[in-house]
């Protein structure tokens, strides 16, 4: 029960966020979006993402708040009582889907109940090193080929 | 409780406000909302599978989405300061003018 109305405070935040008309508020929205976020992740039993996810978002926040009072234009009108509640009404119209359906298939047991082949190749024989180090040489490589067709190009 | 449906939900609220927000700080805010809808997807996964190595590879998208938020927000300070408002409609419409001046 708890999951479903952090998911309804998740969801409604959101659209706060982002349609009320007041950047200061639309800020706090968007903390009270990072908190039910670091939340459901907690609860789930990811309590390091969950510490990450609160930690940038304060780190977000701060900035956010900062640029906003900078940077925005005082709006002319504030959001009206009934944009709220529209809102609102909205966000958990919206959360509806997300408590009451379900894609058949998209627990996470049946997509990953061979093994974990794959996590043990990358991480256990440095598979993951050797791919970033090969994105890193292939990136180098494309840096350096564009390089030499631009300055061919501009030679002729 | 199905953590994909959130998740869509999120990113298809998170689109939404990219496509019609006209200003710069709301704009961010739809990016980091998109940003949240992905790495939720991921974290619901992987935690209810009990693995803890997708919890180690979060970390890099952590990182991912730290370093965007940056590059961004270092974008709209420079806009908002060249242009000197925050709304995507008449940053156009000075670009457009500026752009008139110069051909003639």
């Amino acid at each position: 029960m708890i999951l479903e109305i952090l998911s309804v405070g998740l969801i409604i935040s959101a659209c706060l966020a982002l349609f009320l008309d007041e950047i200061e508020a639309s800020v706090t929205a968007l903390a009270g979006t990072f908190l039910f976020t670091a939340l459901l992740y907690a609860l789930n039993g990811a309590v390091f993402a969950a510490i990450f996810q609160f930690a940038i978002g304060v780190g977000t926040l701060a900035i956010l708040f900062l640029s906003g009072e900078m940077l925005s234009d005082k709006p002319k009108t504030r959001s009206s009582p009934a944009k709220i509640g529209a809102l609102l009404g909205g966000g958990v119209f919206l959360s509806l889907p997300a408590i009451f359906l379900s894609i058949p298939g998209s627990n996470s047991q049946t997509f990953m109940a061979t093994d974990n082949s794959f996590g043990d190749s990358l991480w256990n024989l440095n598979g993951l090193d050797v791919v970033l180090q090969a994105l890193v040489v292939l990136t180098v490589a494309l840096g350096i080929a564009i390089i030499l067709y631009t300055r061919k190009k501009g030679g002729q | 409780m199905d953590f994909v449906i959130l998740s869509i939900v999120m990113l298809g609220i998170g689109i939404y406000g990219l496509l019609t927000n006209r200003q710069l700080l709301k704009v961010f805010i739809s990016v980091e909302l998109i940003a949240t809808a992905a790495t939720l997807n991921f974290v619901m996964l992987v935690t209810s599978a009990g693995q803890g190595l997708g919890q180690a590879f979060l970390l890099l998208a952590f990182s991912t989405d730290t370093a965007v938020s940056a590059v961004i927000l270092a974008l709209l300070v420079v806009v908002s300061k060249r242009y000197g408002t925050s709304n995507i409609t008449e940053i156009l419409q000075k670009v457009g003018k500026n752009e008139s001046e110069v051909e003639e």
